[in-house]
């Protein structure tokens, strides 16, 4: 896995390319963590990924409770039909903001 | 090619190495998006935690993942030589519950459970066997 960063209207982008899964949710987690000590939005955007276990979505609810605590807005975009179906079974989709695509989320992230 | 068949250590590297193969195996094979990501995705389950709950520290473990395609259905079979674990048998995390009650444990097995039309296990000759079954058609 690759994870892209970016600074874009104002937001962090994180874009995880491939895959999230036991080896390099630590690395997801080493890149995201981190943003919440700022104040920009935090979007992660999916489009460049193939698959996230549930050692991804663990890093996942650290953030969305590391996005509660500092009130610094998070957002997830750009999933493939089969990672949203993983959001929905895990009961993950309940627990985030979530747009089609980056573009989108950006627009309403960025706007507060 | 109708059937993969790999032999991993129980090093948590080998995750990335079955994920690599199984995919490569279900492009040669034109299954459906859908039923590739749900083998590639259940099988890391799978083998993460056995790797990292099944062996004592230390010991060498021996994984057999084989796929088959047959009858409009994608099989696959994982016989691992950790100490006896029946995933199917854990309780369902509540999905439902509000962010800071989210407990993370059995979230894997509960994936594998709703992306397969068919998981089993068996305890045979010593060895941990699950049996997964993806129905490619309807």
């Amino acid at each position: 896995m690759d994870i892209e960063t970016e600074t874009r209207g104002g937001a962090r982008v994180i874009r995880p390319q491939g895959r999230v899964d036991s080896n390099s949710a630590r690395e997801l987690e080493d890149a995201l963590l981190p943003c919440f000590d700022t104040p920009e939005p935090v979007l992660v955007d999916f489009t460049g990924l193939s698959y996230i276990s549930s050692a991804g979505l663990r890093v996942l609810l650290l953030a969305a409770r590391r996005s509660k605590a500092t009130g610094v807005p998070l957002g997830l975009s750009g999933m493939s039909e089969p990672v949203a179906e993983v959001f929905t079974i895990s009961g993950f989709a309940k627990l985030f903001r979530i747009w089609p695509d980056a573009e989108a989320a950006l627009a309403e992230l960025s706007a507060g | 090619m109708t059937a993969l068949s790999l032999t991993l250590v129980n090093d948590l590297a080998e995750v990335g190495r079955l994920a690599e193969a199984v995919e490569a195996f279900c492009e040669a094979n034109d299954l459906p998006m859908a039923a590739a990501h749900a083998l590639a995705l259940s099988l890391d389950e799978l083998l993460t935690n056995t790797i990292s709950y099944g062996y004592e520290d230390g010991a060498a473990g021996r994984i057999e993942v084989t796929i088959t395609i047959a009858e409009g259905a994608a099989r696959a079979v994982v016989r691992d030589d950790a100490r006896p674990f029946d995933p199917t048998g854990a309780e369902p995390p509540d999905v439902d519950a509000a962010l800071d009650d989210r407990a993370m444990g059995g979230l894997g097995i509960h994936l594998v459970q709703s992306m397969m039309d068919e998981v089993a296990y068996a305890r045979r000759d010593g060895v941990n066997e699950m049996t997964l079954v993806k129905r490619l058609h309807g």
